[in-house]
């Protein structure tokens, strides 16, 4: 990947966070969000592959990790890293995703994510399963309809190129 | 130096990345181990060197987005304001009126500092919110902060145009409140970044729908700003004590503006916070 990519890939990265913390909040419906984080880390992983993947996943993970909880300092950092990289084995490079598959790998993506960062944190299995249908269900559902739009926008834009 | 990036990009991504996921995940298991004095550190220095500026021109763009349906609500509020200043006396009595209504009394005793959210924590659970008020205009660190519905939290870093706001949600941030109609003292804290929790002994009596206020007792806090109501009370792990969950009165994830308690937390305390 050249300097440009990376570049691209920082503004990309950027912009992102910016717009979570800032745009995110107006698509809110009853307090549920898409993570448009999680969606830029798919969709980094897919396009270039494992080691691209982990790389922004771990530093996605971290500035989120800055502002949550210093007790729970490196939980989102590890829980990206592993999307990342594992996302990352599918790479278009390799393997051709049409866009429902590429929604699944979000939608899994989403789950073992939140999975994992809910097994560091160490919560209470009553709150984790309070936490799993009242946030992780509803906005993966979210998620996933904002990530099929964003992908399906993507690869139109690379058919116009071909 | 071009060299060193490519060796360092090759290095990573040999054996299909396996060497960066590694390498990446090392890390995160390390940050999970510091300890939290470090922790606190790094999560300061990124906080105020990227995060805060970023957050705050997006804040500016947004401020600009708005400027011509605010300048048009201007117009509209100027001529209503000349038309009020015929009517100088009746402006008055709802002053008054108004400042009953939101608490802006002097019942604490403390300058008040009004101030704009402008950025919070991008993660599942709100725990931070960024204030554009700092040491300039004298917010200081552990200063509590309120709205108009209740206590919001407290300043934990104070920087010249700007300062952090630890949320009543933040599981860090344990106050020692009190039932306003039984007067029995509780710790509350959050178990898990949503819920409010406390503990109480069950000769009390609390009750759901009973309203919690500060009880001044912790030393940054004064008495009396409200808390939140009791949403459910249940049997504690010891049977002389019940556990509480506690909605509070703010909502935090609508939060705009909030106001800055000038109150410097009471000299045995502050000796505490130095050491």
């Amino acid at each position: 990947m050249n300097k440009m990519k990376w570049f691209k890939l920082f503004l990309l990265f950027i912009l992102c966070f910016v717009l979570q913390t800032t745009v995110g909040d107006w698509l809110k419906i009853f307090d549920v969000g898409p993570d448009f984080v999680i969606i830029m880390i798919v969709a980094i992983a897919i396009k270039y592959g494992p080691a691209t993947g982990c790389f922004w996943g771990f530093f996605a993970g971290f500035m989120q990790d800055i502002y949550a909880p210093v007790e729970w300092l490196g939980a989102h950092t590890i829980a990206m890293t592993v999307l990342g990289f594992v996302v990352g084995q599918l790479e278009e490079r390799f393997l051709t995703l049409n866009l429902p598959a590429k929604t699944a790998v979000l939608a899994i993506g989403f789950f073992v994510c939140d999975m994992i960062y809910f097994l560091l944190t160490g919560l209470e299995k009553d709150v984790v399963t309070s936490l799993f249908f009242s946030k992780t269900v509803p906005e993966c559902l979210y998620t996933v309809v904002v990530g099929a739009v964003v992908f399906h926008l993507s690869s139109g834009k690379m058919k116009r190129r071909v | 130096m071009l060299r060193a990036f490519r060796f360092v990009v090759e290095l990573f991504t040999q054996r299909h990345g396996i060497v960066a996921f590694v390498f990446f995940l090392l890390v995160g298991l390390l940050m999970r181990q510091a300890p939290n004095t470090v922790k606190q550190n790094v999560v300061s220095s990124i906080l105020g060197s990227i995060l805060y500026p970023a957050q705050m021109a997006m804040s500016s763009l947004d401020a600009y987005r708005s400027v011509v349906a605010e300048n048009e609500q201007l117009k509209q509020e100027n001529a209503r304001l000349r038309q009020e200043t015929y009517y100088a006396s009746e402006g008055l009595q709802e002053l008054t009126r108004l400042h009953a209504l939101v608490r802006f009394d002097d019942k604490w005793g403390f300058p008040i500092v009004t101030a704009r959210v402008v950025g919070h924590n991008p993660g599942r659970f709100l725990t931070t919110m960024v204030i554009n008020r700092g040491t300039h205009h004298g917010v200081h660190e552990n200063m509590p902060v309120f709205s108009m519905n209740g206590l919001v939290g407290k300043v934990t870093k104070a920087s010249y145009g700007y300062a952090r706001v630890q949320l009543l949600v933040d599981p860090n941030l344990k106050l020692s409140v009190m039932e306003r109609r039984t007067r029995v003292v509780g710790f509350l804290e959050s178990v898990d970044g949503l819920m409010l929790s406390a503990m109480v002994p069950t000769h009390a009596g609390v009750k759901v729908g009973d309203t919690l206020i500060t009880s001044g007792l912790g030393g940054i806090f004064p008495k009396g700003i409200p808390v939140g109501t009791v949403k459910t009370v249940r049997q504690a792990d010891l049977d002389v004590m019940r556990q509480m969950y506690v909605e509070p009165f703010q909502e935090f994830s609508t939060l705009e503006e909030v106001f800055v308690m000038e109150k410097e937390p009471d000299w045995i305390i502050q000796e505490m916070l130095d050491e």
